[in-house]
């Protein structure tokens, strides 16, 4: 082996010699990689995984929700050009009745061919088997859900279809390329306690729903030219199939499944840039700080070098290495970390996402460029700092260095407020004014660590505050129910008598196509009765908004993206009924956090479809009494009219359980990253602070100064510049939280802004703990502070 | 490579002419508006293995002087040759590059990397040479063999001294230039260093540059130089000099 050269020895002992600071840093860098390395993997495991999924269940690229068509005429789609390959099925909603569960389970069936052939949007077996052959009644259950209930093959499920309830055998459960984010009638989180999907013979379905030789649906895949622009397609079909009652079409990026995943992938890439690139940044700031004070600190040992005969080249090549070392050390922390990391991200997004084989692997790639950037920031940083070296002239740097002009700042020149000052400020004053440039840099990098910490919180607390707008101001329901299809007022009064139901509105849902212009919106609207208590829509202050009698209250989302304000006319073409267009004014502006929405009187709304009552759903206030709940759903599960029933408690508890905890975990991670942050940067402006003050400390010791009364100065100088730069970091992290919300932003949740205040509190807590932390082992470094060595330095 | 090859080396290609020459050379300082002259048209001229001692007082411009002529510094007027590179209109590159091959500085503080081992301090001159003596053998010659892993701290001035000296002798220089190498050590310890310096004159035939303010130490010299206020006072060649070791102050 050879050895070392002695400059490279040089390079180990100055980097043992800042053992602490240079630990602190590659922490920082270590985190940022690990930030880096965790979303990557995550977004590539997810994005492979989803890929490979896709294939083998040969996902469907549209599909189109009909009333019900002949099979003949659905047909016809496969003949479009660009259109390779359809398949028509049937799906309904169903109630689901489990042996031993009172609560109401909500179930999608969907139909499968008799005997198994490969089909566009294919099941994946994971227990039993396919459909037998033999004439009974046989089901296949999505795993998650039989996982939850505990259903095995061989055991049997009752669904409510139609007017009667009839068993199932299970012969098997699978998993599905469409299904995994499987979301319920309503739900915005995956419950597999209160859904489930059951796939039942074709023949079944047929008999079952009265469509002999006709389907509700038509899945489809594209040709690659189309596949990315399936609009204008779509179009085409929707026409053609116009008199079928064309419910919607959906191109892939809107199915829901596949938009909550594809949602969650992009936004994986983008927070897999944003994180790191503070972290790296603000390890790069405090390795300058660092370089230029090893720099300076050696540059008698620089010149010696230099008139030895070394090159500026080869010496800034030396403090290089330095940065390289800090970067590998921090990179492959950062790797190791954020393998880890992903793993734990990849084990919650099972949690979410049924995807088989969604597992953590290595990506070489990921790691390397992890490893380059770290490296690189580090390089960047000491590159910077040590600038020095180069300009110094040897013969100079063997001369003592001329005194630093005493420069006065500007405090001193305010006489009052300088008298009123003690001895300590004006030390603690003074040094903070004279290393502006590093100073700066510890306000920079707290500001930074706020930012992040604030922007975490701020996630946490808007989340908090949408559930709370959703589900206590706006949705005030106990229990939703929506019917099968569209009735009339006897429904309502029927539903007005069942048991325990004390109050009940009636809401009326008509999808259809918003225009404005050239901006077009697929969504729907929800009629309400004039004074309706159920569904109370808010302004952006929280305050009531009154339904109008005539247009739309229009959801904020909704009405930025087709560009309306109100007093504006849009046109609304429902895809019911006789799907005339409708010029309907916009009158008032929502917010919701939730979905797409759209307000309406309901009279309003059902002369729009040309009925004079029509009711698509009942919202009902109950008795909280167990035994009265127990009773309703009986019941409920009794009458044929209904398609789905939502239960508001469970589905808060749903939410609660899956976003808000996995939420928990991402607090803490932020915390602790952030707290890297403050940690090292203080440890770093403290000990660099101690090195060029050696002598200052040193005397004011030998002078009868307890040591105690020392660190005392360092701790207000760190006070004074974290507080500034925790104080700039507050705003610049409702910024932060801000622009990150605009790339996390979709369709399906928006978010609202929180009081900040309890996030800025927090943050200061934090702030304030790592950085007394940190000046835990600058107090040590003065205690062990070798006093006749530090007055034998010579400056 | 043994100390005896490289003096013969030395005494073949220490051929005729000066190593060193200087004309009318000058050397201002400006320190924002005041320009310090801190020498003034120097004509000097330094044969190959000559020992000069330079003496003056303190600002005189001794320092200076040493640095134009080890290459660290260029002069503000006149020129600096060193044998037939002219040093005066080399490159900052061309200078270290000079320095690297030509020169080995004895510094008065020392000036050893403090990070680094006796040994190390040794190598790390030793290393960017392409013939440097053998590392040890240089400690071994300064007496500080047994000392060798010990870093700088935990060696006397004296002792540190001697490492400067083994790591100036390491690149094998032409040239050593010595900046008070005693200045500051007691007699004893001094009288030891100038004793290796002599012997690294006599012996590897070095043209070596002493400055001192000790005027006793100049019986030792060759040559004796006297600067006053940036100007050669006064150039002495001595006939006798005395070696070190009989030399008392
Ligand atoms: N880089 C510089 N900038 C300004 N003035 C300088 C510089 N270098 C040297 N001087 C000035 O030049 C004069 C001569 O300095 P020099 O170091 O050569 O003196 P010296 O003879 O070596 O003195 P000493 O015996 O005290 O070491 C001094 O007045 C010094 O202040
Ligand atoms: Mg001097």
């Amino acid at each position: 082996m050879v050895s070392p050269s002695a400059l490279d020895r040089k390079l180990i002992r100055d980097l043992l010699g800042s053992g602490a600071v240079v630990l602190a840093i590659a922490g920082i860098i270590a985190v940022g990689v690990s930030c880096f390395v965790a979303m990557r993997s995550a977004y590539h495991n997810l994005g492979e995984a989803k890929d490979r999924y896709y294939a083998r269940c040969r996902m469907a690229d549209f599909s189109v929700e009909l009333k019900k068509a002949p099979v003949s005429e659905a047909s016809v789609l496969g003949e479009l050009p660009g259109v390779t390959e359809i398949r028509t099925r049937i799906q309904q909603f169903v109630i689901v009745d489990l042996e031993g569960v009172d609560a109401i389970i909500n179930g999608q069936v969907l139909s499968l061919p008799d005997r198994h052939a490969p089909i566009i949007n294919d099941i994946v077996i994971r227990r039993g088997g396919y459909f037998t052959g033999r004439p009974e009644d046989e089901v296949i259950v999505n795993d998650a859900f039989a996982r939850h209930h505990g259903i095995e093959p061989g055991d049997t499920v009752h669904l409510l279809m139609g007017d009667r309830r009839r068993g199932f055998r299970v012969v098997g459960t699978a998993i599905s390329s469409e299904f995994v984010y499987l979301l319920g009638p309503g739900a915005i989180v995956p419950d597999p306690s209160r859904f489930g999907v059951f796939y039942l013979k074709r023949s079944d379905m047929e008999a079952a729903f009265g469509f002999e030789g006709a389907c509700n649906q038509v899945v489809g895949r594209l040709s690659p030219e189309v596949r990315d622009r399936p609009d204008a397609l779509l179009d085409r079909a929707e026409l053609l199939l116009e008199d079928f009652g064309v419910a919607s079409t959906t191109p892939r990026r809107d199915q829901i499944s596949d938009r909550f995943l594809s949602d969650e992938i992009r936004q994986l890439g983008t927070f897999a840039f944003v994180m790191p690139a503070i972290f790296l940044g603000v390890a790069a700031l405090v390795l300058n700080i660092l370089m230029a004070r090893l720099t300076e600190q050696q540059r008698t040992t620089i010149g010696t070098l230099k008139a030895l005969g070394y090159s500026d080249g080869e010496l800034y090549r030396h403090l290089l290495k330095f940065g390289m070392v800090v970067g590998l050390m921090g990179g492959l922390l950062g790797c190791g970390l954020g393998h880890l990391l992903a793993g734990a991200m990849t084990g919650l997004y099972r949690q979410f996402f049924e995807l088989p084989r969604l597992e953590n692997r290595v990506f070489p790639g990921v790691m390397a460029s992890g490893l380059a950037i770290s490296v690189a920031c580090a390089v960047v940083g000491v590159a910077r700092g040590a600038r020095g070296v180069l300009a110094l002239e040897p013969a100079e740097a063997m001369r003592p260095r001329p005194p630093e002009g005493a420069r006065v700042t500007w405090p001193e020149r305010i006489p009052w407020l300088w008298r009123a000052l003690g001895t300590g400020w004006r030390m603690v004053l003074r040094n903070i004014l004279r290393n502006g440039k590093r100073n700066a840099v510890g306000v920079a990098s707290s500001a930074m660590a706020a930012a992040l910490l604030v922007s975490g919180l701020l996630g946490r607390a808007a989340l908090d505050r949408g559930l709370e707008i959703q589900f206590s101001l706006i949705l005030r329901s106990d229990v939703d129910l929506s019917f099968r299809d569209t009735c009339g007022r006897g429904a309502l009064l029927e539903v007005r008598r069942l048991p325990g139901v004390d109050h009940a509105e009636p809401t009326l849902d008509v999808g259809g196509t918003f225009r404005n212009g050239p901006y077009k919106k697929r969504g729907a609207i929800t009629g309400l009765i004039a004074g309706s208590r159920l569904t109370a829509p808010r302004d952006a202050e929280d305050r009531r908004v009154p339904i109008p009698p005539a247009g739309l209250a229009l959801g904020r989302t909704l009405a930025e993206q087709l560009r309306v304000r109100p007093g504006d006319e849009l046109v609304f073409e429902p895809s019911e009924g006789r799907r005339e267009p409708r010029r309907v004014p916009v009158v008032a502006i929502v917010d919701s956090f939730i979905g797409l929405v759209a307000y309406a009187d309901l009279a309003y709304l059902s002369r729009l479809v040309d009925e004079e009552f029509a009711v698509s759903g009942v919202q009902l206030e109950v008795d909280p009494r167990a035994d009265r709940r127990e009773e309703l759903f009986r019941e409920l599960k009794r009458l044929p009219v209904i398609r789905a029933v939502g239960v508001r408690e469970e589905m808060i508890e749903s939410i609660r359980r899956t976003i808000v905890d996995t939420n928990a975990a991402a607090t803490v991670m932020m915390v602790l990253f952030a707290g890297t942050i403050f940690f090292g940067t203080t440890l770093n402006a403290s000990l660099v602070g101690l090195a060029e003050r050696r002598r200052e400390v040193a005397t004011l010791l030998v002078l009868g100064y307890e040591r105690s009364a020392v660190s005392r100065l360092f701790l207000r100088e760190t006070l004074v510049i974290n507080s500034v730069g925790t104080l700039l970091g507050l705003p610049l992290g409702q910024a932060l939280f801000w622009a990150l919300m605009q790339t996390a932003q979709t369709d399906s949740f928006r978010i609202p802004m929180a009081d900040p205040s309890a996030a800025f509190a927090w943050t200061l807590v934090v702030g304030l703990a790592f950085s007394l932390a940190a000046h835990a082992v600058v107090v040590r470094s003065i205690g062990r502070l070798d006093l006749q060595e530090s007055m034998r330095i010579r400056e | 490579m043994s100390l005896q090859t490289t003096r013969t080396d030395r005494e073949e290609t220490a051929a005729d002419g000066p190593i060193l020459r200087l004309e009318g050379v000058g050397r201002t300082f400006r320190m924002g508006e005041v320009e310090v002259e801190v020498l003034r048209d120097v004509d000097l001229e330094i044969g190959p293995g000559e020992l000069v001692v330079m003496v003056g007082p303190s600002g005189s411009g001794k320092t200076t002087l040493l640095n134009l002529v080890g290459g660290l510094d260029q002069p503000t007027a006149g020129r600096v040759w060193f044998r037939d590179r002219e040093l005066s209109a080399c490159s900052k590159r061309a200078l270290g590059e000079f320095r690297r091959e030509a020169v080995g500085f004895v510094f008065q503080f020392f000036n050893l990397v403090p990070t680094l081992t006796a040994r190390e301090n040794v190598q790390v001159a030793a290393e960017i040479v392409d013939e440097p003596l053998d590392v040890d053998e240089c400690l071994r010659l300064v007496g500080l063999a047994p000392r060798a892993d010990h870093f700088p701290a935990q060696l006397s001035g004296g002792e540190q001294q001697r490492v400067a000296i083994a790591r100036a002798l390491a690149k094998n220089p032409e040239l050593l230039l010595c900046d008070e190498p005693t200045g500051a050590l007691d007699f004893e310890t001094g009288k030891a260093v100038l004793a290796m310096l002599w012997d690294v004159n006599k012996r590897m035939n070095k043209t070596v540059i002493i400055i001192t303010h000790n005027q006793a130490i100049a019986r030792m010299a060759d040559r004796l130089i006297r600067i006053r206020s940036g100007r050669i006072a006064d150039d002495v060649r001595q006939d006798h000099p005395v070696p070190p070791g009989e030399i008392s102050w």
